[in-house]
């Protein structure tokens, strides 16, 4: 599989937190104020955005390692939650369902959002 | 310690019959790619929203649920906790309507007493399809001392407007509480002066 493109820590990430305000990439709409999340880096296998039908029905996946990590879901601007998969809630854009843009565990209470699949603005 | 960086926390549930259009209203309607993808497969549970009312930041919860549970399983646990409710049925579809009696005592039943709601008439943009009017819409609103809506998901009318309403009247309630508590402190710290109670009509 290949490597997902890694995201330059300078640009976005100042005192170990998210430096710019995160939106959705396809409708705008605001997830995190700036320096809420904290980041991290930890390797998680995350369903595409967009799943090829083709492919007889399997979740097509790939590894990310970027995150923030969100410790209470109320520092949430807008976010919506799935219902729970196996100890998760897959997170996804409040206003268009675009996601998973992370995942939320249930035993831990915290989130983690994806540093590729969101806007930094 | 984190600041907390909200004032008030409100938890919202949308209820209604099946194809009202709950999970339309919850998120913005979209017939695009997205509705095939891994999130809707697994469906949305709730979300967070962030409004600013009155120069309160407050966060909003609002829970989608599954209009095929039907009254009898849409019990205690599902109501635990809410504060406002959006019933919603489909001005396309009698039944809908018809069922909307059938919630209110659902809710009265197991929701909790002081539980702000609203009636949304949703699919308004579908009027040559209408069914059940306006007015009727009105009426059995007025009957029950709820607040009222037409919507529509897919032209995003009233959708915002409806959740500020629902949002606000929380907020007068609780602001009503607040103002009943300092109240009774301020009764409490009173009291040692004992000042007996003035009889100005018939003393
Ligand atoms: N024309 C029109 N169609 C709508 C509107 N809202 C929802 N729909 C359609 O109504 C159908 C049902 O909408 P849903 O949001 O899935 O309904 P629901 O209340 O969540 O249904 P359950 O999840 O089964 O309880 C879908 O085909 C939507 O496209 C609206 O405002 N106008
Ligand atoms: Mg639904
Ligand atoms: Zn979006």
């Amino acid at each position: 599989m290949d490597k997902p493109a890694e995201m330059s820590q300078k640009d976005y990430v100042e005192d170990g937190q998210n430096k710019l305000i995160i939106k959705c990439k396809f409708c705008g709409s605001k997830i995190l104020d700036k320096k809420s999340a904290k980041y991290i880096m930890q390797e998680k296998e995350l369903p595409f955005m967009q799943q090829d039908t083709r492919k007889g029905g399997e979740v097509q996946i790939e590894t990310i390692n970027q995150f923030y990590h969100v410790e209470n879901m109320y520092t949430f601007e807008n976010i919506g939650f799935t219902h729970t998969v196996a100890n998760h809630k897959y997170l996804s854009c409040a206003d268009c369902y675009a996601g998973p843009l992370g995942y939320y565990e249930i035993d831990t209470k915290h989130s983690y959002v994806a540093l590729t699949r969101v806007e930094h603005c | 310690m984190a600041k907390k960086t909200y004032d008030l926390l409100f938890k919202l549930l949308l209820i209604g019959d099946s194809g009202v259009g709950k999970t339309c209203i919850l998120f913005r309607f979209s017939d695009n790619h997205f509705t095939t993808t891994f999130i809707s497969t697994i469906g949305i549970d709730f979300k967070i929203k962030t409004v600013e009312l009155r120069g309160k930041k407050i966060k909003l919860q609002i829970w989608d649920t599954a209009g095929q549970e039907r009254f009898h399983t849409i019990t205690t646990s599902y109501y635990r906790g809410a504060m406002g409710i959006m019933l919603v049925y489909d001005i396309t579809n009698e039944k809908t309507f018809d069922d909307i009696v059938k919630w209110l005592r659902n809710i009265d039943e197991h929701a909790n007493e002081d539980v702000e709601k609203m009636i949304l008439g949703n699919k308004c943009d579908m009027e040559e399809k209408r069914v059940v009017s306006k007015e009727r819409g009105e009426a059995i609103a007025r009957e029950h001392g709820i607040r009222f809506m037409e919507t529509s998901a897919k032209s995003n009318i009233n959708i915002e407007r409806a959740f500020s309403e629902l949002a606000e009247a929380i907020l007068d309630k609780t602001a009503g509480r607040e103002a009943d508590a300092d109240a009774a402190r301020i009764a409490v710290e009173r009291r040692p002066s004992r000042a007996p109670p003035a009889r100005a009509c018939c003393s």
